[in-house]
């Protein structure tokens, strides 16, 4: 019979270092070897597990990366920005610099509403009837501030003429003169004006001169006085009174007798109630 | 397994080569069917993986492996079949403890040693064959295989007396 004393004396020679006799005989037993297939998947598996941990511990290099594409992005989106407006800008100013900048239609506005005696011009743009109301809108401000001007006698700084910005304003002439008027205009327009009194023809002949003015190469050719330009005509406003008829005489002195012709008329159209000189007078006839 | 959990897939390979053919066997004579085998040994690596964070070297890792793996094999058991009642396996042992002089008392071929030994750990009783398996394959002591198996230390020693007294009865018939 097998006594409890001989299972205990079994468990000591198994648990002795060499596994007794049975731990012997059971290392003689056929040692089995997992499938190299098992030792793919598991060693596959550790090294995903350990591959995927990398990206977690560097995730800010993605969102870093993330960034600064979108940094980049937005510069160069913003670079191409600037670009397409300075294009635009040089179109407009070159457009700008096609068309002159109309002093003319202050003048021509101001005489709807100023004096009857400038009635005369502004009936001679009753022909322009095709002239949106939107100008006329735009150019409000421009005739505004004479007028405020002229009440108070006082001159403050003129605004100075915006060169691109203000284009588009200008763009849609008032006066859109065929080109064959204005070109085939004289010089002395005004005389005309003056002697047929009609008004239908005048106002694009004063146009033209203006565009004349404009128009230097055309102005020297003909031996006509230097040739004055809207920012001339605009500093001339900016006189007092009595220095604006003085200003127009020393023009008269230079022999620029268009230019001082073209700033006794804005003076007279500014100041209706100041007297004109008598030897000034003889310009507007 | 330090080294692993810092990243270092060589570490991982060497304790890998090391352990792999115990684990095998260790499942293979638990479970004494190749595919439950395989699938364990490859979940066995799976749950060791991704536990690797956890890993404290407070235990030998055998240990720490052989633990997940009796938890899987325990969990196999649990499903396919239910386990003996610790009545049938004193039923048993009393059956086995026969007089010493009705035993047939022969020398047996190596082979044949090896072939009983074989059918012998078959024949015995979950709790029983895992604590000799651990003991003999894993070379883990009784402190350690109380650990795995959640045992106190007098309960193993009960389980591998047992154990040894059913491989000695079939050696014995």
């Amino acid at each position: 019979m097998t006594t409890s004393r001989d299972r205990d004396q079994d468990l000591n020679r198994l648990l002795d270092d060499d596994g007794g006799e049975f731990g012997t005989l059971y290392r003689r037993l056929p040692r089995a070897e997992p499938p190299r297939r098992l030792d793919r998947a598991v060693l596959g598996n550790a090294a995903r597990a350990v591959h995927g941990q990398t990206p977690y511990r560097h995730r800010w290099v993605v969102g870093f990366g993330s960034v600064a594409g979108v940094v980049l992005a937005a510069g160069i989106a913003w670079h191409v920005g600037q670009d397409a407006l300075r294009q635009q800008s040089l179109n407009e100013s070159g457009t700008g610099a096609a068309v002159v900048i109309p002093v003319q239609p202050i003048t021509s506005t101001k005489h709807r509403h100023t004096t009857d005696a400038m009635k005369v011009d502004s009936t001679a743009l009753a022909p322009m009837p095709a002239e949106p109301e939107p100008t006329a809108k735009a150019a409000k401000p421009q005739i505004m501030a004479p007028q405020v001007r002229a009440k108070s006698e006082s001159v403050p700084p003129m605004p100075r003429p915006t060169p691109p910005p203000a284009a588009p304003m200008a763009t849609p002439a008032p006066f859109p003169v065929a080109p064959t008027q204005s070109t085939n205009a004289p010089p002395a327009a005004d005389a005309a004006r003056g002697r047929a009194g009609d008004s239908t023809r005048a106002a694009p002949a004063q146009t033209s001169e203006l565009r004349e003015q404009s128009a230097p190469t055309r102005m020297r050719g003909s031996g006509a006085p230097a040739p004055s330009s809207s920012l001339e005509l605009r500093r001339d406003m900016q006189l007092a009174p009595d220095d604006w008829l003085a200003h127009i005489r020393q023009l008269l002195h230079q022999d620029r007798r268009q230019q001082a012709t073209e700033s006794l008329r804005l003076f007279h159209a500014t100041h209706p109630q100041h007297p004109l000189p008598a030897d000034l007078q003889a310009l507007l006839e | 397994m330090l080294a692993y959990a810092e990243g270092d897939l060589i570490a991982f390979e060497t304790l890998y080569r090391r352990h792999r053919g115990m684990l095998y066997r260790f499942l293979m004579r638990s479970l004494r069917h190749r595919a439950d085998t395989d699938e364990l040994f490859q979940e066995t690596w799976s749950r060791l993986v991704a536990a690797r964070e956890r890993y404290r070297p407070d235990a030998k890792f055998t240990t720490w492996l052989l633990q997940i793996a009796h938890n899987l094999v325990i969990d196999r058991f649990r499903r396919q079949r239910p386990q003996a009642s610790p009545e049938e396996t004193e039923t048993v042992l009393r059956d086995l403890d026969a007089p010493e002089s009705e035993q047939p008392d022969h020398a047996l071929s190596e082979f044949e040693q090896r072939r009983r030994l074989q059918l012998a750990l078959e024949e015995l009783p979950e709790e029983q064959r895992i604590a000799f398996l651990l003991r003999v394959e894993g070379g883990l002591g009784l402190d350690e295989i109380g650990a795995i198996t959640g045992a106190g230390r007098e309960t193993v020693k009960s389980r591998l007396r047992y154990a040894l007294a059913r491989i000695r009865a079939r050696f014995s018939s």
